[in-house]
């Protein structure tokens, strides 16, 4: 799809600035949203091209706001919700407890 | 994919697992042999970037054959194709003004490019 995701060739969003050493995760939420891919796809909930077109589906400014993470974090939602394996209800209520729970 | 059990975890999470595949799938061409990439634009999965389009690139390498993204994305199959290492000057990609010396290598499955 002609998404935001295929970037090459687009002018103006400023220059790539690494970090100097770089941790491989920022946040112990990272951590979880990584290992989740390997769980799901060994359960045959999903597969890669389909894990990438979900990321490919998010919000255009949405998808450029967020982090590298957090497109793996909405895959799951997306793929899993579409699938049957959760419902949103449930993701919502999950959602609600974390909240509460910060 | 076999069961993820714990022996499997390391290797996967340090490699990933290849797409490659021992299919035989004929290559249409062959190192040296100019290409256009196709001007689609399909709302499915594609791995083919708007910018190399209707552009011209010479074959550069044959990886072989892997499974194939946008039927895959998709419940149809993983289709096996063959993918090309495709060289595109720059100044076919982005006009007069880019560099003479720059070039972009992509790698193209068989069924992104026609022959030129």
């Amino acid at each position: 799809m002609n998404g935001v995701h295929d970037l090459g060739g687009t002018h103006g969003h400023g220059p790539i600035n690494p970090e100097a050493n770089e941790p491989v995760f920022h946040a112990d939420w990272e951590k979880r949203v990584f290992a989740l891919f390997f769980g799901t796809f060994a359960e045959g909930m999903l597969n890669v091209d389909q894990f990438r077109y979900a990321i490919e589906r998010m919000a255009p400014a949405e998808y450029l706001r967020s982090s590298y993470y957090e497109h793996w974090l909405h895959t799951y939602e997306l793929l899993l919700t579409e699938k049957g394996i959760i419902t949103e209800a449930e993701l919502a209520k999950k959602y609600a407890e974390l909240k509460e729970a910060a | 994919m076999p069961n993820l059990t714990p022996e499997i975890v390391p290797a996967l999470v340090a490699g990933g697992a290849s797409a490659k595949v021992p299919d035989e799938v004929p290559a249409r061409f062959k190192a040296g042999d100019k290409v256009m990439a196709k001007n689609i634009h399909p709302t499915t999965h594609t791995r083919l970037p708007r910018y190399v389009r209707g552009k011209t690139g010479t074959v550069v390498h044959d990886h072989g054959v892997f499974v194939f993204n946008d039927t895959n994305a998709h419940n149809l199959g993983t289709n096996p194709q063959r993918v090309y290492n495709v060289r595109f000057t720059a100044q076919e990609l982005w006009g007069p003004g880019a560099s003479p010396k720059d070039s972009v290598h992509i790698d193209l499955f068989d069924p992104y490019i026609d022959p030129v």
